[in-house]
């Protein structure tokens, strides 16, 4: 599928800051199961915009845009084209073997309540790992609804399965915390989904976590939708929770009274069949 | 458009670039032959130009010995050898005659003068002197052919399986030379590192025009690892492998955009590509640079023929 992405972040402030630092995690890879046509990031101010590579090999862009300024907008627009790999994510930069993602951090730390959850699952479905990872899925799913009220970038998995709702963040945050409690190594991918529902205009970008599955490799798990990644996702930055794979993460120097505003355009590009 | 119109196209270019290919490979082993030698050592360099231009087999069935002579009519001017670049240049020829309308007046011009003059050529040159000039003429000739085609055709199918011959052949040529070096052995009374090896790898980086390019690139010395930098992984390196699958990958997604579909050649081709971004050098060297050169050829042949089957015949 031929996906076309435009995401803009918008800041805005009462008080305009003096400078802005941003470290910008937007631009996907190309792997196994998608190549980047064609990839640009924008910036409202004009700054120099350099590249890097982080340690988990996720492309970095950062800059520094001098003030003072009313608001900052990112935007990036680009064309991906995905192929079905039946959830399994191979030809992807590795820059560690899969036992470091079983390190826990502070946004997925398990609680009891998690534990159980997790060990009930396996109680119920035996110790093979890919049907006891679907079976998680779906009763994870089930189990915690979709919200975007009560949570923010800052919940806690533990936070948010206490309440039993959350957004893709968070609902992958507890995916995660579940597989390492049972011995998995996961990571948290952020990225973007197309919709088949036709609704192309969305609030933010999605997110969805990866397990490792021996002798298979990496496997994507969206738990917000309750499937295994399929050509609709478009994979972008991984790390060991949100933090790691934030799209935009950055500091301030002065100004005060700063609202967001993330806009994203998921839509399928010129019909074409693939043969 | 027919699919033989594209598959001359394809091969025409192809053919071109494999001209001139052949007379960088002979142009290097040139001045590999006179480096000077102060001992008695064996002197593989005309063998390990057969090996680099793919037809040691064929050869030996001709010619009991690899030394200059036998080695410069092999590669030059011998009818056996279908790649030779007389070869080449009959077929390239007739290729552009069988397509004419879909050639510029220039790029027909460049073609067939080039085939003209290569009967005055007659069997051969009669020393090292014409034959560098040849060499030159040959360079030259596919350089005119090339610089019309981007000059004046028009940017559509035609255009994109043109320069997806020319990009086909040059990443195979291109990992062939690079595999000069496993075949040239050091002799024993040399050290790796040592003048010979220095010698060896910067008649290898003439050979592709990127001796002063590796100097802008990393401002040291001449060491192996760099020079398989240059020539694989890097962008700015326009015969680099990585340089020539971004060109193949746009080519091919410019004609599955025009086309409203694409197929195993494009997915090839970005398997390929992707493979090359995710690379490092000291990966590739550790695995060994010889198994890495191997493995791309025949990725690089499947490509070839994934193209042939779906757009060529």
């Amino acid at each position: 599928m031929r996906i076309r992405i435009s995401h803009a972040t918008k800041y805005i402030y009462e008080t305009p800051p003096s400078e802005v630092t941003q470290v910008l995690r937007l631009t996907p890879r190309n792997y196994d199961g998608q190549y980047v046509a064609a990839w640009h990031i924008d910036l409202s101010r004009d700054c120099q915009l350099i590249q890097h590579e982080d340690a988990f090999g996720n492309i970095l862009h950062s800059f520094t845009a001098e003030g003072p300024f009313d608001d900052l907008t990112v935007a990036v627009e680009g064309e991906v084209d995905t192929q079905d790999t039946n959830g399994v994510v191979t030809g992807t930069v590795e820059k560690f073997p899969p036992q470091l993602y079983l390190r826990e951090t502070p946004l997925t730390q398990s609680d009891p309540a998690i534990a159980d959850f997790a060990e009930s699952v396996r109680n119920a479905n035996g110790k093979e790992p890919l049907p006891l990872l679907h079976r998680m899925l779906g009763a994870l799913n089930r189990e915690m609804a979709f919200d975007t009220d009560p949570t923010h970038s800052a919940t806690t998995a533990s936070e948010a399965f206490t309440l039993r709702r959350g957004v893709c963040q968070d609902l992958t945050h507890v995916f995660i915390s579940c597989a390492r409690r049972l011995g998995f190594p996961a990571r948290y991918i952020g990225g973007h989904f197309h919709r088949a529902d036709g609704v192309t205009a969305q609030d933010a970008g999605h997110a969805w976590a990866e397990v490792h599955v021996e002798h298979l490799g990496w496997v994507g798990f969206d738990p917000t939708n309750g499937i295994c990644t399929t050509e609709a996702h478009v994979r972008v930055a991984m790390g060991l929770d949100y933090l790691g794979a934030a799209p935009v993460r950055g500091t301030r120097f002065g100004g005060g009274g700063e609202t967001l505003k993330v806009a994203v355009h998921v839509d399928q590009a010129r019909r074409q069949t693939q043969s | 458009m027919l699919s033989r119109t594209a598959d001359n196209l394809y091969w025409l270019s192809r053919y071109v670039e494999r001209a001139e290919y052949l007379a960088r490979i002979l142009d290097a082993t040139q001045r590999l032959t006179a480096l000077p030698l102060a001992y008695v050592g064996e002197s593989n360099e005309w063998e390990s130009a057969v090996a680099t231009a793919g037809c040691a087999s064929a050869f030996f069935r001709h010619y009991d010995e690899a030394n200059e002579e036998n080695v410069t009519h092999f590669l030059a001017f011998s009818a056996d050898n279908s790649s030779s670049i007389r070869s080449c240049f009959e077929l390239a020829r007739s290729n552009a005659r069988a397509v004419r309308t879909a050639l510029t007046v220039e790029m027909w011009d460049a073609i067939n003068g080039t085939w003209l003059e290569l009967k005055r050529y007659g069997n051969g040159p009669n020393s090292r002197e014409e034959l560098s000039r040849f060499l030159r003429w040959v360079q030259e000739s596919s350089l005119r052919y090339d610089g019309s085609a981007y000059r004046t055709m028009l940017r559509n199918d035609a255009y994109w399986f043109s320069r997806l011959g020319v990009y086909i052949e040059r990443a195979d040529n291109t990992a062939r030379i690079l595999d000069v070096k496993y075949h040239l052995l050091l002799p024993e009374n040399e050290r790796v590192g040592g003048p010979l090896d220095y010698f060896q790898w910067a008649a290898i980086l003439r050979s592709v025009s990127a001796l002063t390019a590796y100097h802008w690139v990393y401002r040291e010395s001449l060491k192996p690892w760099l020079v398989g930098d240059l020539l694989i992984l890097r962008d700015e390196m326009p015969r680099s492998l990585a340089s020539c699958y971004q060109a193949i990958v746009r080519n091919l997604d410019d004609i599955g955009a025009a086309y409203g579909r694409q197929g195993a050649a494009q997915r090839q081709a970005r398997g390929i590509r992707t493979r090359l971004q995710n690379s490092q050098m000291d990966g590739i060297f550790q695995r060994g640079l010889h198994e890495f050169i191997g493995e791309f050829i025949t990725e690089n042949n499947r490509l070839g023929s994934l193209v042939t089957e779906q757009f060529l015949v």
